[in-house]
């Protein structure tokens, strides 16, 4: 292996040019960036706060060429800002020069943006103090509260079947997650994947596939499985299933990324092939923390799984569903109390074991 | 000659250019310790040895073989010979002091024995008598987090004894160590030199104990040797050179 004798000599050359290559690349982010930040706020500006504050229309007018002479107005405006010595991206990205100047005008246009995204999300969530205090909802709250503190007890043997059936949906996801969570999370985990490009590709594919099934929330997945199953209990169970995989396997594979480099430098300096070092390395510093993890989920997935219920999953949660469309308030009050007792001790008691365990 | 290096550099990717054109040579039974100040590249000398680093340039020369670009199975075979001690012990923490010390053995067995941990009475037996050598046979069956840290570093050795090493890499092994503590271990060390026959090279910070124990010394400084004799010629001017005008030395015993 020859070495360039120009970075052999020279390797600060080298890095001022990387730097340059960079600075030149932050500027088109900024540039990107400050377009979007203008665009943004003549957006939300129109839209939320003259159409429907100002003007109090209920219709908004749509049309998408007022929204492309809008954006041409703001990529124009946006580039100018960007290049010019007040742009807020360009701070953002650490290449703005640093004067007096700067640090004015990035205050008051990141203080204006905020203010803007503040005003529109009250007016787009249509707050309205009225609303809460008005006297006709305040007698409907009395009767709900009322209800739960005078709970039917004649449904107890039902609900307790259907808290039952919930808590084993959570356990058999759980328990069924735990095999293929343990395979993905060492193919996900980034330490592990990084040394050859193969590797790497599979470690990305399977990362982007993750994310993807995680993002989807299981309230989802249980509507998506109850017409691919139909409704009751497994759909329920597939559903927490799949998104416990997805979201366990990025924790036990951030847990892999975060162990102690040390020991796992030390077995591979001992002649170790990397099945070894994973095995006699990675593996030790792991179990607790995958076990800590999954008893945390089994907990996550009992409040879930009521939750879930609600869209046919089966459990307590349909339940619940069924007597809120009777308007049996005081049989909603029974099973409210029942979900609230069961998630605080399952809450407690995976803490203990949790503790116990470190 | 066991061990031979010669214009070995090492620039890492963020331009850092570590070491500049490295080379000497050592004989077995030698104890040598490389001294220098943080960042002078001592670390990564040891590390491009082993390979736990891959050196930019340069040749490594291990018993006349070049092992600078070997790889896979030819790679590990050179690694289960040399062992490597750390400054911050690197023991599987969780794990008992024996099976810290069956881990040394790894790459001389099979991956699916060592797997379901099947290890002969050999090995066992092995693997008390290396703990004898350190003296701390009788914790063998502790957790390695309950040691102190002198004992930790004394079960390194012990597994890098269990690779039946002909060099041994020790990369500031005392460094983290209470001066009483430094003492001790580094006797472990002298003893294994002595009575193995073990090569060793040793980075350490401390002039005393380097006059103690090493037959030869070598001084980086910014990547590169100043210095290579015998420890006793280290006077006060050279110490100014090797580490800085302001210095002043520290005595431990």
């Amino acid at each position: 292996m020859i070495l360039d004798p120009e970075l052999e000599l020279h390797p600060q050359k080298l890095i001022a040019k990387q730097k340059k290559i960079a600075d030149k690349f932050n500027l088109y982010k900024a540039i990107f960036l400050d377009i979007f930040f203008v665009f943004y706020a003549v957006l939300v500006i129109q839209r939320a706060i003259y159409y429907k504050f100002i003007l109090n229309l209920s219709d908004i007018p749509f049309s998408w060429n007022e929204i492309l002479y809008l954006f041409i107005g703001s990529a124009i405006i946006g580039t100018l800002w960007a290049l010019s010595k007040t742009s807020l991206s360009c701070r953002l990205l650490g290449i703005a020069k640093d004067n007096k100047t700067t640090k004015w005008t990035v205050e008051i246009f990141g203080w204006t943006l905020f203010n803007i995204t503040f005003i529109a999300g009250w007016i787009i969530t249509k707050i309205s103090i009225v609303g809460l205090f008005s006297s006709e909802g305040i007698a409907g709250a009395e009767r709900l509260f009322g209800a739960m503190f005078t709970p039917q007890f004649r449904i107890f043997d039902d609900a307790l079947f259907a808290m039952i059936e919930t808590i084993y949906i959570a356990l058999i996801a759980t328990l069924i997650s735990i095999p293929p969570t343990l395979i993905l999370s060492f193919f996900t985990a980034r330490n592990l994947m990084k040394d050859n490009k193969i590797s790497f590709a599979v470690y990305y594919v399977l990362r982007i596939i993750l994310n993807f099934i995680r993002s989807i929330e299981p309230l989802i997945w249980a509507i998506i499985f109850s017409v691919w199953v139909g409704i009751g209990p497994f759909a329920g169970m597939i559903a927490l299933l799949v998104h416990t995989i997805a979201s366990n396997a990025k924790l036990y594979s951030e847990a892999i990324e975060g162990i102690e480099q040390g020991p796992v430098e030390a077995i591979s300096a001992t002649g170790a092939n990397k099945i070894q070092v994973v095995w006699h390395g990675v593996v030790p510093q792991i179990v607790l923390p995958f076990l800590s993890f999954t008893i945390y989920r089994w907990d996550i997935n009992v409040r879930m799984a009521t939750i879930i219920g609600l869209v046919g999953g089966g459990g307590i949660g349909t339940m619940l569903m069924q007597y809120q469309g009777l308007a049996k308030w005081r049989e909603v009050g029974l099973i409210i109390i029942m979900i609230a007792f069961v998630v605080w001790i399952m809450d407690y008691v995976s803490a203990k074991i949790r503790e116990a365990i470190y | 000659m066991l061990l031979q290096i010669q214009n070995l550099h090492k620039i890492y990717n963020n331009g850092t250019h570590a070491l500049k054109g490295i080379s000497f040579d050592i004989k077995e039974g030698e104890f040598l310790v490389v001294i220098g100040l943080s960042g002078s590249g001592k670390s990564t000398l040891l590390r491009c040895i082993n390979r736990l680093i891959e050196p930019t340039s340069g040749s490594v020369k291990f018993l006349d073989r070049d092992i600078t670009h070997i790889k896979g199975e030819e790679l590990r075979k050179i690694k289960a010979q040399i062992g490597m001690v750390f400054q911050q012990f690197n023991l599987i923490k969780r794990r008992s002091v024996l099976s810290n010390v069956l881990n040394g053995k790894l790459g001389s067995l099979s991956t699916f024995d060592t797997i379901l941990e099947k290890y002969s009475d050999e090995v066992y037996k092995e693997a008390y008598k290396c703990l004898e050598t350190v003296g701390i046979s009788e914790k063998a069956k502790v957790r390695a987090d309950s040691l102190s840290g002198g004992q930790q570093q004394r079960v390194a050795i012990a597994r890098s004894l269990m690779q039946s090493p002909k060099l041994l890499l020790a990369d500031e092994p005392v460094a983290s160590l209470d001066p009483a503590t430094s003492n001790s271990v580094m006797q472990y060390f002298e003893k294994v030199n002595k009575e193995f026959g073990t090569t060793v090279i040793c980075n350490l910070h401390f002039l005393s104990l380097v006059r103690r124990y090493a037959t030869r010394v070598i001084a980086l400084k910014a990547g590169e040797i100043i210095y290579q004799g015998a420890p006793s010629d280290i006077n006060e001017a050279w110490f100014r050179t090797i580490y800085g005008e302001e210095a002043e030395e520290v005595e431990i015993r």
